[in-house]
């Protein structure tokens, strides 16, 4: 019987030395963390950027419904409407105010990048009216994990960018629920206050 | 071999391991995530830093790169599946069960769409059913019909002839904050296949 023997290696594998194949893990790594770190920058397909040319600055607009070919945006809950506002705070701070009349309502706030640094659920039974006003925030401290907020009551709202999308998100209990959803979408709004 | 040969060969092999390692590595952690980023409950998948600002970098570009505005994770999650608990591809040439229970205090949405995010023409115009427009059971449990051809009950279409990827969004911060804790929370509803054609 045949002792048990590794296959030999081709020749060329054979030329290739310890030195080459560390060198190109390390500059592998490298290029992993320069390519992770480089994609949020890009800024090419986010969700900002998709939405951003057919939005007017500090105005909400109701969304047309997705539909197949009309999505806003990929994997974004279909049965619902949308109102959304591109803000733009650099020389004033805007008011925001909406209503949240059933479970699954929510208001958000998002920077470019996607980052969701505000964020107001409708409240179980009863309707929310929410008035905040958005203002610069300075830099990225602000968002250390415990100073982040689920609906808070105060409402000087920070943001860490001068851009960024506001959100008010109606889900339709029915076909026969879509006009009231529109009508409360329609008193929601973002208006530039002096600061 | 001569030097040249030997040069070239090295050359060659370290742009690959660079190039290929570095570049194919950084998109599988941003597209399918791994367990820095997700989490996954038997077919369903999450990215449990998704939408807060002080998500992980892979995270964040996953967020960036598909062009996804989430919620921040302490308010809701999303769950994706692109497979049935058994683990064979979700695909509209079969029809599938799930079983919604034990979220009755929780605001849920189901939707199908395409591999790539798009919603599935339907001549029903449905494409997903919530906590709010689903019809449960008895017992208060509700059961989706995922098939291409109409069904009785919860009827979720999905024609088309291609890969469906399912989108479960759950908004219950306390199942949200068990999930990126690390805990147990309680099981999401497994995806069975009922019969393909």
């Amino acid at each position: 019987m045949k002792p048990f023997a590794l296959p030999k290696p081709p020749k060329w594998l054979r030329e290739v030395g310890w030195r080459t194949v560390a060198g190109g893990l390390l500059l592998g790594g490298i290029i992993h963390i320069v390519a992770t770190l480089a994609v949020p920058l890009a800024g090419q397909g986010n969700a900002f950027a998709k939405l951003a040319q057919a939005l007017p600055v500090n105005r909400m607009v109701i969304l047309a419904p997705p539909s197949p070919g009309k999505e806003p945006l990929p994997f974004l809950t279909p049965d619902a409407l949308y109102a959304i506002c591109r803000y733009d705070i650099s020389v004033d701070s805007l008011q925001v105010t909406a209503q949240l009349a059933h479970l699954g309502w929510t208001l958000s706030l998002h920077t470019p990048q996607g980052d969701n640094f505000y964020v107001m659920p409708a409240q179980p039974a009863r309707r929310s009216d929410v008035v905040l006003t958005l203002i610069p925030g300075g830099d990225r401290v602000e968002f250390a994990p415990s100073q982040r907020r689920i609906g808070a009551p105060d409402t000087n709202i920070p943001s860490p960018s001068t851009e960024g999308l506001i959100l008010v998100r109606a889900p339709l209990k029915g076909l026969a629920w879509r006009a009231e959803a529109e009508a409360i979408l329609r008193r929601a709004s973002c208006v530039p206050i002096k600061r | 071999m001569s030097l040249f040969s030997n040069i070239f060969i090295n050359l060659a092999v370290f742009a690959a391991i660079a190039l290929g390692g570095g570049l194919g590595s950084a998109w599988y952690m941003i597209e399918a995530g791994s367990r820095l980023s997700t989490r996954s409950f038997g077919p369903w998948t999450t990215w449990t830093a998704a939408g807060r600002p002080e998500a992980d970098p892979y995270t964040r570009a996953h967020t960036v790169r598909n062009g996804l505005l989430p919620l921040a994770s302490t308010l809701e999650l999303t769950y994706r599946a692109k497979s049935d608990s058994r683990g064979g591809k979700i695909n509209s040439a079969c029809d599938y069960a799930i079983v919604m229970e034990g979220f009755d205090s929780a605001w849920w949405n189901l939707a199908a769409f395409d591999a790539r995010g798009r919603l599935i023409h339907n001549p029903a115009d449905r494409y997903a059913f919530s906590s709010d427009t689903v019809m449960r059971e008895s017992d208060g449990r509700a059961i989706i019909s995922l098939a291409r051809d109409a069904r009785p009950g919860n009827w979720l279409p999905i024609g088309g002839g291609s890969r469906v990827t399912l989108v479960l969004t759950i908004q219950d911060p306390a199942l949200a904050a068990a999930v990126y804790d690390g805990a147990s929370p309680k099981p999401l509803p497994p995806i069975e296949r009922v019969a393909c054609r």
